[in-house]
């Protein structure tokens, strides 16, 4: 059996061990949206915030409820287990066997979301219906299946996001601060929290030079009909090229420090 | 009143351990700091967005949201300060861990709650809420009187005490189920919904987030207070739920303990 297929059921087996964390984690998502979308109700209800932030109230509303739920599917998690192998001379059992560690790690994250996508799935179709059907965005069956390949993409890119903040491990003592902190800032940073371009027009620009709105706000942008086909074409493109960009850094740090690795313990 | 200023004397020892032990590393102190304040962008977003709007709440401007939003940030920092102690209580449940605080001559829960301070997290939420809470208050031209003030202080530390007692119980529940996965992520999503003033909120959550589950009093009770929008009653409400809670904390912790096994140590 191919030895990447394992892993990637390894992956799934791993995520339903813990199935009660599995269900509260997901759970504790439902708040952040209600949250959000109370208050989005509130200030659209209450002033004129749809010319102020540049999304009518059915788009900021659906991006608020799909931005969540992108955010549980790109989501990384296994940079501190990266560093735990880095650290603790786990690493040896990969490097003398006939697969590659970037791989490895890749299928197990994409196994663990598997049971995630059987959640998030149908959660997510049911807001595009409700996006479709009460608040009449412009979405179509081809608009939907570039939003699922972004999706993809977008997962890929946050990968390797991660993956290469994870390598650090090689150079730093101590990175679970730093883990942290990356996390959190790529969460907003990428419009997980709020779309980053409701705050003027130079921050925008910026961000869309930088690789971080790729992986959640322009999925969602796409989803609830706020792209035209033109932003959507250029956007895929940038997202292959940090992909490609993401993945050759990897390479680089990857070698740079297995110079440095110890192989202590493991 | 001995035994208070004992536990005061103790609390001003574990500081002092806590911030030494920190700063032995330097990096990780800042890199502590760091990471908390990007937590702290999440919630200025939010300031943002209210500027921005320029809504109001029904008597909250966006001056006055202000000040709400700085008191929950400071809160956040009260509370992050010993957060650290109740994430690593299932761990030593399982591990067996409370063996060796079993035997100190001192109460078991003011030990294992509150022996290790996380100042890196403590330091940025102060200053920035803190200064929100100033601006806020001077922009929204409430009373700088000695009344007010100090009801904003004894409300504050109502709230201190009622996040402390609230926040402890769920982790309680490991001495049952010794697994508590997933209850911090639900615990955090809970305390944020302080993110905004309650009144955003429609009766119904704010009655469960008052009465119920009373997060909502943590961060709150403060601000109305100073906007003279806090009635009598809930005033009682306030400083009673917090010693309501804080003994049921006390009950729930003796029980849990009668079910500690001292596995693995």
């Amino acid at each position: 059996m191919n030895p990447y297929l394992c892993v990637f059921r390894m992956g799934i087996e791993k995520a339903l061990e813990y199935r009660t964390g599995f269900v509260l984690s997901m759970a504790s998502a439902a708040f952040p949206i209600l949250i959000q979308t109370t208050m989005w109700n509130y200030l659209y209800a209450n002033g004129d915030a749809a010319r102020i932030m540049g999304y009518s109230h059915g788009q900021i509303l659906i991006y608020t409820l799909l931005a969540t739920l992108v955010s549980q599917l790109v989501s990384a998690g296994f940079e501190w287990e990266v560093n735990s192998d880095i650290k603790n001379g786990g690493l040896n059992k990969y490097l003398v066997r006939p697969v590659a560690y970037r791989k490895y790690c890749l299928l197990s994250v994409m196994g663990q979301k598997v049971p995630r996508f059987f959640v998030v799935g149908p959660a997510m179709a049911f807001v595009i219906g409700f996006g479709v059907w009460i608040l009449h965005l412009p979405l179509s069956a081809v608009r939907i299946a570039v939003f699922l390949g972004s999706l993809f993409l977008a997962f890929v890119l946050n990968f390797f996001l991660f993956y290469c903040v994870a390598l650090l491990g090689f150079w730093l003592t101590d990175v679970d601060k730093l883990f942290g902190t990356v996390s959190i800032v790529l969460t907003v940073l990428s419009g997980g929290v709020f779309p980053m371009d409701i705050f003027g027009s130079t921050l925008t620009g910026l961000f869309r030079l930088l690789p971080f709105g790729y992986t959640t706000q322009f999925c969602v942008n796409i989803a609830n009909g706020r792209y035209g086909w033109e932003q959507i074409g250029r956007g895929v493109v940038c997202q292959i090229f940090w992909i490609a960009f993401m993945a050759a850094l990897e390479r680089i740090l990857w070698r740079q420090g297995l110079k440095r690795y110890a192989a202590v313990g493991g | 009143m001995k035994k208070l200023c004992h536990y005061l004397r103790l609390l001003g020892v574990f500081a002092k351990f806590s911030l030494m032990s920190v700063l032995e590393y330097r990096i990780n102190f800042f890199a502590g700091m760091l990471a908390e304040m990007g937590w702290m962008a999440v919630k200025l977003l939010y300031v943002a967005i209210v500027y921005r709007t320029g809504a109001s709440i029904g008597l909250l401007t966006a001056d006055h949201i202000l000040l709400f939003i700085g008191t929950y940030v400071l809160m956040t920092g009260f509370f992050m300060l010993y957060f650290g102690n109740l994430a690593s209580l299932p761990g030593m449940v399982q591990q067996g861990e409370l063996d060796l605080y079993l035997v100190k001559p001192v109460s078991l829960q003011f030990l294992v709650t509150l022996r290790r301070l996380d100042f890196p997290f403590f330091i940025p939420n102060l200053i920035a809420g803190s200064v929100m809470i100033v601006t806020g208050w001077r922009r929204a031209g409430l009373p700088v009187t000695w009344a007010a003030v100090l009801g904003f202080l004894f409300f504050l530390a109502c709230g201190c005490l009622l996040a402390y007692s609230l926040f402890l119980l769920p982790y309680l529940l490991a001495f049952w189920t010794v697994s508590v996965g997933g209850i911090g992520d639900l615990t955090a999503a809970l305390w944020d919904f302080n993110n905004m003033p309650q009144l955003i909120y429609n009766k119904w959550i704010q009655r469960i987030g008052t009465f119920l589950l009373p997060v909502f009093v943590i961060t709150n009770f403060p601000g109305l207070f100073v906007m003279g929008e806090l009635p009598p009653g809930m005033m009682l409400w306030g400083m009673g739920v917090s010693v309501l809670f804080f003994f049921l904390s006390r009950l729930v912790f003796q029980r849990a303990l009668k079910r500690y096994s001292s596995a693995s140590s």
